[in-house]
């Protein structure tokens, strides 16, 4: 799509939560929808129109890659996946199952995801927007310490030289097929947006110290993999909605920038007001409200949210950067908060169309109730 | 510069070569178990409070948890055949439901840097296993981490289970969502923002 769509998105003042999971919890039989992409799509087009946006921003689940390819290996039980990693290299023929797996069909829940995005292609008028993690954060779910080996790969140190740093190349190559499949098997299903989630590509898991040293292990390890897919996604016309909700540097911006995403959305540890000066301006930036305390009313209450998005869109509006209000994440369900998260996103939602910008007192406030 | 001060750099640097080679070279010179444990400790002391100053990060901190590691198992004999036990005792694990690790690992490394007897639980750790743990070891202090506001819950769960079996250990409690007003309303004893605090806590709560 053109680029043009998102700037005029921004421009329009829409403002959106990235909250599927809430929606899709409010179905008693979640757990079979996620596993139905014809009813899972109908839950992503519900949540899109409850948050007045035209992207169709599916469920993340960021586990899922990691279980496919770990299933692949065909050495570990359901149950032994989401607690299992590689302590070393994979061998060979584990490698290779591995690629085999990636290559054969999906998972139920990745392929559920894909028919989701195709419901949504064909069924409604949203744009559809498919998702992957990216490969730097699956490569981080495979192995139990991925912080060590990274960092000595930001020494120079080689998979040549090192057993460590083999394992986390090696696993970084499998990473990227593994997205790269799954942008594939999304855009054949109609995606024309592409949301690649990288929450660990920040500066727990490389040192900003060792960047500033002059290492180029952000680029080696991460930006060479997501350039990979972004030319992928260039060739097929996908635009890149790039997400990293993570501690950052400015460098980490700014290399994240050069993917040239449609949409930058950022964690709430970054200012976005001081962002706006260091992404171009043909990058919609969105984000960033600290969503992740909307759980609890101790923390922040729906008055705060109000007031928050208020200084969020006047801030954003003096540096003339084109931005989205919304969330540094995906909002997740948390039993019990089920209604302040939702009047909270609501709140987000709301936001340009109420005169009071959201402290309850306006006539649209008094209908919403 | 004295090979005591060579060695706490060494952890410092997470040069864990050259710290294996001095302690071997101090343990065969007969230099007291001791004197070296004070020496690695006093490394890994100085590289808490540089990541406490944003000097260091996690990498950092993770580099010199290795050479520590490393330096550790070459000492280990000499501070038993010199009777030198660690004081206390800590049970540390990430909270059911929650798989991360990174900050609960984090932890438990400053933790055994500072000379804590560090239990390791792991991820997903139920309730019943904190206290079955607690009791083995006779812990201290039991640790708990959650990243998500979804597992977050568990917290009050496992601090409410480990005072209904009558246990007399001090909890504490940490994780991004984490508060310490969460710590207050749900009874834990201390909460820790950052790993390299939570060393500062964890003295504090076995000083009490």
């Amino acid at each position: 799509m053109d680029r043009e769509y998102y700037l005029n998105l921004a421009k329009s003042g829409i403002s959106f939560p990235i909250g599927p999971d809430l929606v899709l919890k409010e179905h008693v039989d979640h757990h079979e929808i996620m596993n139905d992409g014809v009813r899972l799509g109908r839950v992503v087009a519900e949540a899109a129109e409850r948050y007045k946006t035209p992207l169709a921003l599916p469920v993340m689940d960021l586990l899922l890659e990691k279980a496919m390819m770990l299933g692949a290996m065909g050495e570990l039980t359901e149950a032994q996946i989401p607690t299992w990693h590689f302590s070393t290299c994979p061998t060979e023929e584990q490698v290779a199952k591995i690629r085999k797996g990636i290559e054969g069909p999906l998972s139920r829940r990745l392929q559920a995801n894909v028919d989701a995005v195709r419901y949504i292609a064909k069924q409604t008028k949203l744009i559809p927007v498919g998702m992957s993690i990216g490969p730097f954060s699956l490569m981080t779910k495979l192995v139990s310490d991925p912080i060590t080996p990274v960092y000595l790969a930001g020494m120079g140190v080689t998979g040549e030289d090192d057993e460590q740093v083999k394992m986390v190349e090696t696993l970084m190559d499998l990473a990227v097929e593994m997205v790269l499949r799954l942008f594939k098997a999304q855009a054949s299903a109609g995606a024309k947006v592409f949301f690649i989630a990288e929450p660990a590509a920040n500066k727990v898991y490389i040192s900003p110290k060792q960047m500033a040293e002059g290492s180029d292990v952000f680029e080696r390890l991460a930006l060479k993999f997501l350039r990979r897919i972004k030319a992928a996604m260039d060739e097929a016309g996908v635009d890149l909605f790039f997400h990293c909700c993570g501690e950052l540097t400015n460098e980490m911006v700014q290399g994240f920038a050069s993917l040239e995403p449609v949409v930058l959305s950022l964690g709430s540890s970054r200012v976005l007001w001081e962002d706006a000066k260091i992404v171009p301006d043909h990058i919609v930036l969105y984000g960033n409200l600290p969503s992740k305390k909307f759980y609890s009313d101790d923390l922040i209450t729906i008055g705060d949210v109000g007031k928050a998005c208020g200084e969020y869109v006047t801030k954003m509006r003096a540096t003339g950067h084109p931005y989205i209000l919304g969330t540094e994440c995906d909002v997740l369900y948390v039993e019990g908060c089920e209604k302040t998260l939702m009047d909270k996103v609501m709140t987000i939602t709301n936001y340009r169309s109420h005169s009071c910008g959201g402290q309850n007192s306006c006539g649209s406030c008094q209908t919403a109730k | 510069m004295t090979q005591m001060k060579e060695l706490s750099d060494a952890i410092i640097s997470g040069n864990r070569n050259k710290a294996s080679e001095i302690v071997s070279a101090q343990l065969a010179a007969g230099v007291g178990a001791g004197e070296i444990l004070q020496a690695l400790t006093t490394g890994m002391d100085e590289v808490g409070r540089r990541f406490k100053n944003n000097e260091f990060y996690v990498p950092e901190v993770l580099i010199a948890a290795r050479a520590m590691k490393t330096a550790m198992g070459l000492l280990e004999p000499a501070l038993v055949a010199a009777g030198i036990k660690r004081e206390h005792t800590i049970v540390i694990g990430t909270v059911k439901g929650d798989l991360h690790d990174i900050g609960k690992n984090l932890v438990a490394m400053m933790l055994k840097g500072a000379n804590f007897e560090v239990v390791d639980l792991g991820v997903d750790v139920p309730t019943e296993k904190f206290i079955a743990a607690a009791q083995e070891h006779n812990a201290d202090i039991v640790a708990m981490s959650a990243l998500l506001t979804t597992t977050m819950p568990y917290m009050r769960e496992t601090v409410n289970a480990i005072k209904n079996a009558g246990l007399s250990v001090k909890v504490m409690i940490g994780g991004a969502p984490v508060t310490q007003q969460y710590a207050y309303e749900i009874g834990a004893t201390g909460y820790s923002a950052d790993a390299a605090s939570s060393v500062d806590l964890a003295r504090k709560l076995c000083e009490k």
